[in-house]
């Protein structure tokens, strides 16, 4: 099946904008981009007026991988608090993913990522959004550590005669994790000491690490501070008290659920300050969740919202919106942006869904098929 | 006398049938004198408003700021008292903090007005009342208490009472609780009216307001359960509005055919099955369309102050027309409220709760308030060059 999607501003995801620009499709992926582009035998997709997007990508959602309602949350393995060989593939949920229409805010993929509860919970798998057959969904399993040293991790003490019970306890116990799997002689090392180091030393996925406060937030990048891995701090409310340090670091930020819970009162967060993290080369994207819970899809858009109100140029949080997690999750060969070769998860807006609230989606194409 | 003469803004007035126009509005000692074009007060301070739209202050109808407080590592709750069901007694204003931060972001996003409200974790949880959102005690802060008996409706009150094996722990333990006091409210009304003086029940007393329709219920519920309210503001013949309504495109008829209001959000919650599988902000634009008044509301802090917007550009996205949405913030909670005589609208008499906007709040995601005046008084000035 090819389709072909006429005459839209495309936007490429990675601040590139081609207006009157045409789209073809071919089977599940993206054919070609350019103007006046001839396909005989494609279906014609009328983008006149409308905005084309790349799909957004939401890097550590819970959603689609709680099972709710079950007693026990799907993604929250509290039984202790290391559990990185936990791989979040086995907990998918695709009803509860359907249920949320994620396309109509033009979120195509998600990296479904366990809670905060664990120091390191498990690994992110990145699946589609839309309703298609499971085995098209799946993206890439083990596309990030999520790790959390916030005071959620307090939860996970049971089995551990308390500890930790302190921020020192939590900093304490990921030191010395790291330092014991890359102790052990190889071929001894236990799955979970594997992954640590396959982590840590070896680079085979980004470190996703919730850290919230200032205390959270300096300890982390301290702790990380001679490590290889590349570390994005998760929700990171308060990084702008810690600015000099994520740009020395080159830290990712993934920007936590930003009209909940007052964090803006709160923190007195000044959004504006992500343009330096920007200039500086850091990697930002957007999240729907806060604390490790996910609220609705319309969250992602405003906290893309928040950020352009804050001086943020539109194009830049596209990037956010796309290019960014993509690259955070190890899959910009296939997801993030409009070109060639890569997955045809498009959305067409009827306007800038961040400039205006006047922008629906027309249009959501996912792995190539028409979902609206 | 203090004049202040606010000129050449592009004024919303919200006053029924009345087209946007370029004008100036007179401030007189906290009350707006007059609206219109080319207002001669010489004596007056002049605000310029060139460019800017002019909009009555907004109104947020259910808060629980400065009630609950998430500034600290335990989040504290001061809304609900929950040691029984019914705690319709409970005054909100005494566990109100006025210094909350959140204050200072809702009079700098142009919300002048809030509904403070108890809940919702048992089935009566209190009066609610109606502030400004900018002063130093919460009691003169007040425009109107109580303003509303609270009532919640579902997995709150079921889960707080759940929890401790007790009734309700379920829907319908909720629904006969319910009946069961509304019913011994108007025997207790009764009583009092044919001179047989009950024993006072400070509960049943803050009922009576409602059972009178002096104030409103603010009825906490969704999908299904919004038919037991009705079913039950029905049967007693209370005003009432449904708080939250997920779902509400499910209930439309019932809905208008009951003559309720409407008190629509948070939106942005994830769906999952039960209360929170369908959250339908198109209903806003159905119930509008069949005339019903529908207000829209954040919630907050559980959703934060500012995102207010969000919420409206959400209904603009659903296709509601721009100005109906404006009123859902504005004119529609001061009517539910029964406080339209003082906030809502730009109008000669009315409190001077004014905000100057660059843009449009809830459509361009930019726009931003440059200047929030409550009862005459400049609150809140962005610098017109940031």
């Amino acid at each position: 099946m090819m389709y072909l999607i006429k005459n839209g501003t495309v936007h490429i995801g990675d601040g590139r904008v081609l207006p009157e620009c045409d789209i073809l499709t071919e089977g599940s992926r993206i054919k070609d981009v350019g103007r006046m582009l001839h396909a005989p035998g494609a279906e014609v997709i009328d983008a006149s007026g409308c905005e084309v997007f790349p799909g957004f990508i939401d890097p550590v959602s819970g959603i689609g991988a709680m099972g709710i309602p079950s007693r026990y949350l799907d993604n929250n393995e509290y039984s202790e608090p290391v559990t990185p060989e936990m791989n979040l593939k086995y907990s998918i949920d695709p009803d509860e993913m359907n249920a949320q229409e994620f396309y109509k805010s033009g979120i195509t993929a998600v990296g479904l990522a366990p809670t905060n509860s664990n120091l390191m919970g498990g690994q992110i798998a990145v699946c589609k959004t839309a309703p298609q057959k499971m085995g098209q969904r799946m993206v890439r399993e083990h596309a990030g550590l999520k790790c959390s040293v916030t005071s959620a991790v307090k939860k996970s003490n049971e089995k551990t005669n308390g500890y930790p019970m302190t921020k020192m306890g939590i900093f304490h116990l990921f030191k010395e994790t790291l330092r014991e799997a890359r102790c052990e002689e190889e071929e001894k090392r236990s799955e979970r000491q594997r992954v640590i180091t396959d982590v840590f030393d070896s680079q085979s996925m980004q470190v996703f690490c919730a850290a919230s406060s200032k205390t959270e937030i300096d300890g982390l990048l301290h702790l990380m501070k001679d490590e290889k891995a590349v570390i994005n701090l998760v929700d990171a409310f308060c990084f702008a008290d810690s600015l000099e340090q994520i740009k020395e670091q080159k830290a990712g930020i993934v920007l936590g659920n930003v009209n909940e819970m007052s964090q803006i009162a709160k923190n007195g967060m000044d959004l504006g300050k992500l343009k330096e993290l920007l200039e500086n080369g850091n990697r930002v994207a957007f999240t729907n969740s806060n604390g490790g819970y996910s609220e609705g899809r319309e969250v992602f858009l405003w906290s893309a919202i928040e950020a352009y109100r804050a001086g943020v140029a539109a194009e830049d949080v596209v990037k956010m919106m796309s290019l960014y997690p993509a690259e955070m999750l190890g899959i910009a060969d296939r997801l993030g942006t409009i070109e060639a070769g890569k997955d045809a998860d498009i959305s067409v807006f009827t306007g800038h869904p961040v400039t205006t609230y006047a922008a629906r989606v027309k249009y959501s194409m996912v792995n190539g098929e028409v979902i609206v | 006398m203090n004049r202040v003469l606010i000129k050449g803004g592009i004024l919303y007035t919200m006053v029924k049938d009345q087209e946007i126009f370029e004008g100036d509005i007179l401030v007189e000692d906290g009350k707006i004198k007059e609206t219109g074009k080319n207002i001669q007060a010489e004596d007056a301070q002049v605000i310029d408003a060139l460019g800017l739209c002019v909009l009555p202050g907004l109104i947020d109808a259910h808060s629980h700021i400065g009630l609950f407080d998430f500034n600290h590592d335990k989040s504290v709750d001061e809304a609900n008292e929950m040691t029984e069901p019914v705690s319709a007694a409970m005054d909100a204003r005494y566990g109100m903090n006025p210094k909350a931060r959140e204050l200072k972001v809702a009079y700098e996003h142009g919300i002048t007005s809030m509904l403070f409200t108890p809940g919702s974790g048992d089935v009566f949880c209190g009066q609610a009342f109606a502030a400004k959102t900018y002063g130093d005690n919460i009691f003169d802060m007040t425009i109107k208490a109580p303003a509303a008996v609270k009532i919640a409706l579902g997995g709150n009150p079921k889960n707080t009472f759940g929890d401790l094996k007790r009734l309700p722990m379920t829907r319908m333990g909720v629904a006969h609780v319910l009946w069961d006091t509304f019913r011994k409210a108007k025997a207790y009304l009764d009583k009092k009216e044919n001179g047989e003086n009950p024993p006072y029940d400070a509960h049943m007393e803050a009922i009576i307001p409602a059972l009178k329709r002096e104030i409103p219920c603010k009825i906490h519920c969704t999908q299904y359960d919004m038919l037991t309210a009705i079913e039950v503001a029905k049967a007693y013949n209370v005003r009432f509005s449904l708080e939250h309504a997920w779902g509400a495109s499910d209930y439309l008829d019932e809905i208008a055919e009951s003559g309720c209001d409407i008190c629509y959000g948070p939106i942005g919650t994830y769906r999952s099955p039960g209360e929170r599988r369908k959250v339908d902000v198109e209903a806003v634009k159905m119930l509008d369309d069949r005339g019903v008044n529908v207000a829209l509301i954040t919630d907050s802090p559980i959703l934060s102050e500012e995102s207010l917007y969000h919420h409206m550009g959400e209904a603009v996205r659903e296709g509601t027309d721009y100005e109906r949405v404006l009123r859902m913030v504005t004119v529609n909670p001061a009517v539910q409220l029964g406080l339209e005589e003082r906030i809502g609208s730009l109008e000669p008499g009315k409190d001077a709760d004014i905000i100057l906007v660059k843009g449009r709040l809830g459509l361009d995601t930019d726009a931003g308030v440059m200047l929030t005046m409550i009862d005459g008084e400049v609150v809140y000035r962005k610098s017109r060059n940031s």
